[in-house]
């Protein structure tokens, strides 16, 4: 019971963990507000708890494959919100105006996304098991040692991302916000063919024998970069894309130096 | 003004809803073939399944414990939660011959399968 806790709690958080760390490094050099943080994740919450409890709902609709549409559409609308994020911020190396407090805002509703769709297992895992007292307490010991340990990586990677000479590259930064956004639609695309609202194929390759996804790193890099093993076309085809718009403007993002180098990093 | 912008809306919103019509009507017509699987007592019945290459598969997986259960397996890039009580549809394949574990991440040292693809 322990571990199983821990591993479906850390799965589960380390995404939503991982995007605000990159969030609040993007904010950090940008000399913006990271008071986004709590409200994000407080909306998300709420959202997980209102999506479990309407959870028997969702999953009836468009014939039985609910969870799958509504889980992708929240994925490709946090990708929308990385394109909108990184369009404000290349529009601020060319005129700085007021946009650039649409950012938090932005930043606010995709953090709350990300934590409703993960979030929303925790919580139905959690309710089934309340009942009985004894696997509570090893349960939410479980929760505990997952949330823990995948707080401590966003941590981890966000003051990686805010070390000055990462900084000093921001293609870094919103190069894995790219990847991590690509991984969404990867994600996304393979909800929509489970829900045989996408073609299926055979996958294209399997890497399953030299990086097993279910490996540390693979679950990792699944996280992190929307790793597949065994990819189908269409995967490959939306994360490529997807990863080819958002690198774009990180590189642009690059050059329009909008990122204020030499600000003091001990503020 | 106010007219025009409201026949936008409502055009969009029918151009959605048909839209979303052709695209759920699409599995439909296609009419793959249908396998059943239960939970019990945090297990899966049958626990091996045996299904011929490259055919798709639509998957219902009744769940008959009172408690949740999330469908899941690396092989098949699949996941999906079950509530107690409930049914899930899940479409599998098609799939080149192998093995395909699949595991009920709620209950993973019970619940555990495998689809064997000939």
């Amino acid at each position: 019971m322990l571990p199983t806790s821990v591993i479906i709690v850390l799965r589960e958080v380390l995404e939503a963990a991982l995007l605000v760390s990159m969030f609040a490094a993007v904010s950090y050099t940008l000399g913006l507000s990271r008071r986004w943080i709590g409200p994000g994740a407080g909306l998300g919450l709420c959202g997980a708890i209102i999506y479990s409890l309407s959870i028997d709902t969702v999953s009836e609709w468009f014939e039985g494959v609910g969870q799958e549409v509504v889980s992708a559409t929240m994925q490709v609308l946090i990708y929308l919100l990385l394109v909108s994020i990184a369009f404000l911020v290349l529009r601020r190396s060319r005129r700085p105006d007021g946009w650039i407090r649409l950012i938090p805002v932005l930043m606010v509703l995709a953090v709350a996304l990300a934590v409703t769709r993960e979030g929303f297992e925790i919580v139905i895992y959690l309710d089934g098991f309340s009942s009985v007292l004894s696997q509570l307490v090893t349960m939410s010991m479980g929760a505990i040692i997952g949330a823990g340990i995948g707080i401590s990586m966003g941590v981890l990677l966000y003051y990686l991302l805010c070390h000055p000479a990462i900084q000093r590259a921001p293609v870094i930064g919103f190069g894995l916000l790219a990847l991590f956004g690509a991984g969404l639609l990867s994600q996304a695309a393979l909800l929509l063919i489970q829900a045989d609202w996408l073609p299926s194929q055979l996958p294209l390759w399997d890497t399953s024998a030299w990086l097993p996804e279910n490996s540390v790193i693979g679950q990792l890099l699944y996280v992190l970069i929307g790793y597949e093993a065994t990819p189908a076309a269409i995967q490959v085809a939306v994360h490529a894309g997807g990863l080819l718009v958002l690198l774009a403007m990180a590189i642009r993002i690059d050059r329009s130096g909008v990122f204020p180098v030499d600000h003091d990093y001990s503020s | 003004m106010h007219n025009r912008a409201g026949n936008t809306v409502l055009w969009m919103w029918r151009l959605t809803l048909t839209v979303l019509g052709i695209i759920s009507a699409v599995p439909l017509q296609a009419g793959k073939p249908e396998l059943v699987l239960e939970i019990r007592n945090h297990l899966f019945l049958p626990a091996e399944i045996i299904l011929p290459a490259n055919t798709k598969v639509k998957l219902v997986v009744y769940n008959r414990d009172p408690t949740p259960e999330e469908f899941e397996s690396y092989e098949l890039n699949r996941e999906k939660v079950i509530m107690g009580k409930r049914k899930a549809v899940i479409f599998i394949g098609p799939l080149a011959p192998g093995n395909y574990p699949f595991f009920g991440e709620f209950h993973p040292d019970t619940a555990l399968g495998r689809i064997i693809v000939k």
